[in-house]
């Protein structure tokens, strides 16, 4: 039946009538995707256990009602806040948590919904990661990555090195032994065999590991410090004695890479350990995990946080305690999900020592354990994001253009500060 | 056709102009119904065309990370930009893409368009299958290129060993970089270019043809002396269009060398770099004064553009009154 002209018009003025309501919507406070009564949950994929969320309403009392937001969660995230509509009651936040602390009145004070009660029972770097330097805290930890050095025990040992892990970790227990096996293995195996993936490697994980980086607590650029010029100094090194394979990370080539044998190690997080595993699963049994050279670092893990505008803060935070209790970080995080605990008590948990096959039956949570206790705390600013490419795309440059390194550094300096002129903050 | 409608329009106007121009005629609740029925356009366009704009102007002029207070700042955005090396590496690098992908491009467009408009079996197939590439995802596109050209397992380098050449670390080098995005762009438009070429072909009439024939041409003396001449418009069109295809290129790079443009920002082309600023880094109000600069890009390459195509059209009318 043919819509007639009436109805026509009513459809019509139905849609303008939508479109006004979409627009008068966005400045309402209290507009939520979820009914009232119920706690709202944006996640991304693989970052809480789905089993673990459906237990949750009946384990906590809470109506929770968890979203999980596919792509550009960040964009998506600023995007509500900027709109002021549809905010979740809780958040995920990634490694960059940092970069909401000149928001940090846009969140709730977790200390003020009784954070302190467990603060114990994290580990303290990590903890620390989520509080602003005036002591307001932002995100409550979720998993962390603890870093530690990935090589091929049959590579090692065919290139003469010490292959296992105790006397690996003792043999390159700084950078420059570690750089210095490299070399030797590259000599024995010529062509064929790199020690490690890249040079942005090299400097990342010794930037990872230091107890600074680019900013002090007061926002003053401190980059040009030892704290990084030391791991530039390393990548430099690591680029001149020519063993790296020149493999990008997240590329089909570093898969190939693992599974063919062409890279004899890296240094890398915990997660890793899940990307080499689906890349190189033809290398099983082959693969050792040891101390990182340059001691402990840490690279990514996330938080949750509670929005300002969330409707029942202590019922939002009774949700982010279950969740990421130490048995749940245990069960449902690290066994379920691969995802790194941030509970002491999740790390020493028994069900945590599980032997390997794909790293011949080692018990690699003993090594990433002792990691993840040792890494330094230190303050990530909120401009370590924008100063950071400064220097990393300098050290791209020496290995791919072949930069003169002196050249390089003055450059990234100079980018530094533009940057943060940029952002009125010299 | 602007200049009959003068000469035309005294003779129906006494009867138009009493049905439009007499608004008494009409009852307000009819008038009303009627716009009402147009608004919806208007409404849209509003919400999403014209306030961005002007949101995206008002943005420019203000520092903001897209949670806490705006910060106005004036001009400072725009200052910084114009001394921003990478804003003006990453129109560089866009206008490099964009010519070693086009010219390419169009001409394998215009053969396989004057190839497939021959008498051949199955050529509803070859048309099909050539137009394929364009309905691919891009993302799926990205993955195979990237590994066509990966550095070290990558099967071009692999055909470079097997040829005993020295192999080329593609998506490390400037040049690689562009080269490996060129060729996903020439890959997925191609087709595209040749399907609209193969229309413009089919317009031309087939005596000439045929007269070339009589007269003993050969099959390129028939494509450079009468396809190419006759599809002039045609090209144009496809130039255009590609070049705006060209200044929007975004997720090719994006997926094949990642939101920073790879090495040395080498793949980093305008609309990506805008991206990577607003998006990535958070400095919404530095992203809205790079779309204004783009703005002021693309207006002049149009007007380069508008130019060539009135040129274009001047010669082509003068050879016509020759003939």
């Amino acid at each position: 039946m043919a819509p007639n002209r009436r109805t026509f018009l009513a459809a019509a003025s139905g849609l303008l009538g939508t479109a006004l309501l979409g627009t008068s919507g966005c400045g309402a406070r209290g507009s939520y995707l979820t009914p009232e009564g119920t706690i709202s949950l944006w996640y991304w994929n693989r970052s809480i256990s789905d089993t673990l969320l459906a237990k949750t309403p009946k384990a906590t009392g809470v109506r929770l009602v968890p979203q999980k937001i596919g792509g550009d969660f960040k964009s998506k995230f600023l995007t509500s806040l900027a709109g002021k509509a549809y905010i979740p009651d809780i958040v995920g936040l990634n490694e960059d948590v940092a970069t909401y602390f000149p928001d940090a009145d846009q969140f709730v004070d977790l200390f003020d919904v009784g954070a302190k009660d467990v603060e114990s029972e994290f580990l303290d770097w990590k903890w620390q990661r989520g509080v602003t330097p005036d002591g307001r805290m932002v995100g409550f930890p979720m998993d962390t990555g603890p870093t530690a050095l990935f090589y091929r025990a049959d590579l090692f040992e065919k290139a003469g090195l010490p292959s296992e892990p105790d006397q690996v970790a003792q043999a390159m227990d700084t950078w420059e032994k570690y750089l210095e096996a490299g070399s030797t293995l590259v000599k024995k195996m010529p062509k064929k065999t790199y020690m490690m993936p890249n040079v942005d490697m090299v400097y990342n994980q010794a930037l990872a590991q230091q107890g600074k980086r680019y900013m002090d607590e007061k926002n003053k650029f401190i980059g040009d410090g030892p704290q990084v010029r030391e791991p530039w100094d390393l990548a430099v090194d690591a680029y001149r004695r020519r063993i790296t394979s020149n493999t990008n990370d997240w590329t089909s080539d570093w898969n190939a890479a693992m599974s063919t044998g062409r890279v004899a190690s890296f240094v890398g997080a915990v997660w890793m350990g899940q990307v080499l595993t689906d890349a190189a699963s033809g290398t099983a049994g082959k693969w050792r995990v040891c101390r990182a050279p340059g001691g402990a670092g840490n690279s990514g893990g996330s938080f949750l946080g509670i929005p300002k505008s969330c409707r029942d803060p202590e019922a939002a935070f009774k949700v982010i305690r279950y969740l990421q209790s130490p048995e749940n970080q245990v069960v449902y995080g690290l066994n379920e999900m691969q995802l790194y605990p941030s509970a002491i008590a999740a790390i020493d948990d028994r069900r945590a020592q599980v032997k390997d096959k794909f790293y011949g039956g080692q018990v690699i949570n003993e090594v990433f354990g002792t990691s993840a206790k040792a890494v330094k705390p230190v303050y990530l600013s909120p401009y370590d994001n924008v100063v950071g490419p400064a220097f990393s795309d300098q050290i791209t440059n020496i290995w791919s253009a072949g930069k003169n390194p002196d050249r390089a550094w003055k450059d990234a300096l100079t980018e530094a500060d533009r940057q943060l002129s940029h952002l009125g903050l010299i | 056709m602007a200049t009959t409608t003068p000469l035309t329009a005294p003779a129906q106007a006494p009867e138009e102009r009493r049905s439009t121009g007499n608004h008494a005629g009409r009852s307000k609740s009819e008038l009303l119904s009627l716009y009402a029925a147009i608004s919806p356009f208007y409404i849209l366009f509003a919400i999403f065309g014209l306030f961005p704009i002007g949101f995206s102007l008002y943005l420019s002029f203000q520092n903001w990370n897209g949670i806490g207070a705006m910060r106005f700042v004036g001009l400072a955005q725009y200052q910084f930009m114009l001394s921003d090396p990478i804003f003006w590496k990453s129109i560089v690098n866009t206008f490099q893409i964009w010519f070693i992908s086009t010219i390419p491009m169009l001409f394998f467009a215009l053969v396989i368009a004057f190839m497939l408009n021959q008498q051949i079996r199955g050529r509803s197939a070859y048309r099909i299958a050539y137009f394929i590439p364009n309905v691919t995802s891009i993302v799926a596109i990205a993955i195979i290129f990237g590994s066509i050209f990966s550095n070290n397992f990558g099967l071009l380098n692999a055909a470079l060993e097997g040829l005993h050449l020295d192999t080329v670390e593609w998506l490390n080098t400037p040049w690689g970089i562009k080269v490996a995005i060129a060729a996903m762009v020439i890959w997925r438009w191609t087709g595209y270019n040749a399907i609209i070429y193969l229309a413009g072909l089919q317009a031309i009439p087939t005596e000439l043809y045929e007269a070339a024939k009589v007269d003993g041409a050969n099959l390129w003396q028939v494509f450079f002396r009468i396809t190419v001449p006759l599809l002039r418009p045609i090209i144009l069109f496809t130039v255009i269009t590609s070049t705006i295809g060209g200044m929007q290129l975004f997720t090719e790079p994006q997926v094949l060398v990642g939101n920073g443009g790879g090495p040395g920002s080498e793949g980093s082309t305008m609309v990506l770099y805008l991206y990577q600023q607003a998006f990535i880094n958070n400095q919404f109000g530095y992203g809205a004064a790079i779309g204004w600069g783009l703005f002021v890009i693309m207006i002049l390459f149009s007007l380069i553009n508008w130019r060539l195509v009135q040129g274009a059209g001047n010669r082509g009318s003068r050879k016509g009154v020759r003939a």
